[in-house]
């Protein structure tokens, strides 16, 4: 019953991408145009891959508040290596670990000792912004590699396809990452855990291990998204993540994922995304001042979940 | 609950003040002697009416924060800031400039039914709708935000001359105004109900206690505290500024956590998530006077929320242990 009822969402929130794809298209002239297509693809697929580590973090029953400062940080210290010379695939190598690293901690520390993962995440992502800060002195300086500026390039080519490597690059890792939820180890860790932290422990699984790959993962997913906003971009800008801090836990949750941990799926979330980069498209189609596409998001994200996202009452939790 | 575990006798004068006060008072008291070292002009009681009122609109942010976060379940207000700037954007656009009013006996009441009408709004969404309180609020945060720029779209405006008094010698008074609001509280059944549904939601459910009803009423609660601060930082910035509020939620949470409020509901209280705020205002006070670059300060800030919740969480499970050994 609990199963079918996520499918639900899922499969909801798919229909509400597609219906809008279609109520765009009908009142909008140049929605279904070939640049815009192209940019709201790269633009779902830049917050999808910033959103893999919420979905995870979320299933776990965490929430990571840093993936925004991660973000900037990947921004800035890969501009700012590989603008001193440093070899593009070092320098992302050395952000990944890193990221990796400070997530591993994020995670640590909340499971450890049972501290509540969005002050932690908060705390840790103020200090390494902090240090980003202190090391540019706030002007990060360096650019990012033609090649990645190619690879995210709204006006690029995939060989015969009409838009950039990225895109398809993306639907693999996708499907990668459904595929390591639904049929690995990890994945069912991941479930097992978020649903049921006692009887998780009980069946041997080690929740503080669990929890530091989780948010390693979740920043190292941070950071790969920062890079590629450095290639989207061109130039480093450290506040490049901070509306990723709203939108990937909203991506998540419209995408039908509770925020209770244990259920919830990455297909859901790559609908959220969907979701969210068209009615931002559509609104601005429609006139709306971006202050006012803000408020409207708002009640979009609020009128969705409300729809298909809702608690149970407590007098069925018993 | 905290208290039985303090009156435990322990070994150190140390660890029995750190027993029975926690973390942040001693923090704050270390704070304090710090700033009063390094600047004693500042803090001369000449200075206290200024003082505070820096410090209040974060003070009065973490104090609106807490009763969504104590009613457990994941409540949670991330409008909190939003709200302090909609309500600044209201009273000194609409009232004080279109309308031309001056007096607090209508801009009082009129923050505080903005507030309390915003948390009527997420109360419905969070308790009675049930959707979860970070989504909802995260709703009314990005609606607050997208309005209050629209209706202000740069700063303007001034305040009468008793609103900026209240970022001086008057600074007191609106935080004694919540202070006695929460006293009060505290000795209605309804208090004892939030506390019971924020430690066991399901427990308090059967012992007939209507959760719903708890729940909204105290978004309605966090939200006037929301319209009070939103007023004392009008009278901090002596006009209306669309960016400054939304920056309070997150620092305020902070304070909350650091204050030793539960983000899993039912423990701590409005004096924890105040001296929680209070060491955040010292510890930005310090570093400043150090001339310190703000990079620095914001490092020491995430440090200090850091190193500070994990000593809590340290000190709980050495209690606990105790206690089991």
């Amino acid at each position: 019953m609990r199963i079918t009822l996520d499918q639900w969402r899922v499969l909801g929130c798919v229909l509400v991408a597609v219906g809008l794809y279609v109520v765009g298209a009908l009142t909008i002239p140049g929605y279904n145009s070939d640049f815009s297509l192209r940019a709201m693809l790269v633009l779902a697929s830049l917050l999808a891959i910033a959103s893999i580590g919420q979905t995870l973090v979320v299933i776990i029953g965490g929430i990571d508040l840093s993936i925004p400062f991660i973000i900037g940080f990947a921004n800035v210290v890969a501009a700012q290596l590989y603008g001193g010379g440093m070899n593009f695939v070092l320098v992302v190598v050395i952000v990944l670990a890193i990221a990796a690293a400070v997530g591993a901690a994020n995670g640590f520390i909340s499971a450890a000792l049972g501290l509540h993962p969005l002050i932690v995440t908060l705390g840790v992502g103020t200090i390494v912004q902090g240090c980003v800060l202190l090391w540019t002195g706030g002007f990060p300086a360096g650019s990012a590699p033609p090649l990645l500026s190619q690879f995210v390039s709204i006006g690029g080519n995939a060989g015969f396809l009409p838009v950039p490597w990225l895109v398809p690059c993306f639907v693999v890792l996708a499907a990668l990452v459904m595929l390591a939820l639904a049929r690995t180890p990890y994945g069912r860790r991941l479930f097992a855990l978020g649903a049921n932290p006692r009887a998780a422990r009980l069946s041997l699984i080690n929740p503080v291990a669990m929890w530091t790959i989780t948010f390693a993962f979740s920043a190292g997913f941070a950071a790969l998204a920062g890079v590629l906003l450095l290639g989207f971009t061109g130039s480093a800008y450290g506040e490049v993540g901070q509306p990723y801090l709203f939108q990937t836990i909203a991506a998540v949750v419209v995408g039908g994922t509770a925020l209770v941990g244990g259920r919830g799926s990455y297909l859901g979330t790559v609908a959220g995304t969907l979701v969210l980069t068209q009615i931002n498209t559509l609104l601005i189609g429609l006139g709306f001042q971006p202050s006012m596409v803000q408020a409207l998001l708002g009640v979009v994200i609020i009128a969705l979940v409300s729809l298909y996202g809702r608690d149970a009452h407590v007098r069925n939790t018993i | 609950m905290t208290k039985p575990r303090a009156s435990m006798d322990g070994p150190g004068l140390f660890m029995q003040a750190w027993r029975l006060l926690g973390f942040a008072p001693l923090l704050l008291l270390v704070l304090l002697a710090v700033n009063i070292a390094i600047n004693p002009a500042r803090f001369a009681p000449a200075g206290w009416g200024t003082l505070i009122g820096l410090a209040a609109p974060l003070v009065g942010a973490a104090l609106a924060s807490t009763p969504a976060i104590l009613s457990g379940r994941g409540g949670i207000d991330l409008s909190i800031g939003p709200v302090m700037g909609f309500v600044n954007a209201v009273v000194v656009l609409y009232l004080v400039k279109q309308a031309g009013i001056q007096s607090p006996w209508i801009i009082f009441p009129a923050a505080i039914l903005i507030g309390a009408l915003i948390g009527a709004l997420n109360g419905l969404l969070a308790a009675v709708l049930r959707v979860q309180p970070i989504v909802a609020t995260l709703g009314t945060y990005l609606i607050l935000v997208g309005l209050t720029l629209t209706i202000l779209p740069a700063p303007t405006g001034t305040v009468p001359a008793w609103l900026r008094a209240l970022s001086g010698p008057l600074s007191i008074l609106p935080l004694l105004g919540i202070a006695i609001v929460w006293t009060i509280i505290r000795r209605l059944p309804f208090y004892d109900h939030l506390m019971a549904v924020g430690s066991d939601d399901r427990a308090a459910y059967t012992a007939g206690i209507p959760v719903t009803l708890v729940r909204f009423v105290t978004y309605v609660i966090g939200g006037a505290f929301a319209g009070v601060a939103g007023l004392m930082m009008t009278a901090l910035i002596s006009s209306a500024d669309p960016s400054i509020g939304p920056t309070y939620t997150l620092i305020a949470i902070s304070a909350v956590a650091l204050g030793g409020v539960s983000l899993a509901g039912g423990r701590g209280g409005l004096t924890g998530a105040a001296i929680g705020a209070l060491c955040i205002f010292l510890l930005q006070s310090a570093l400043t006077y150090f001339n310190l670059s703000t990079f620095v300060l914001q490092i020491a800030y995430g440090a200090v929320l850091v190193i500070a919740i994990v000593l809590t969480a340290v000190q709980d499970r050495l209690l606990r242990r105790r206690q089991e050994g």
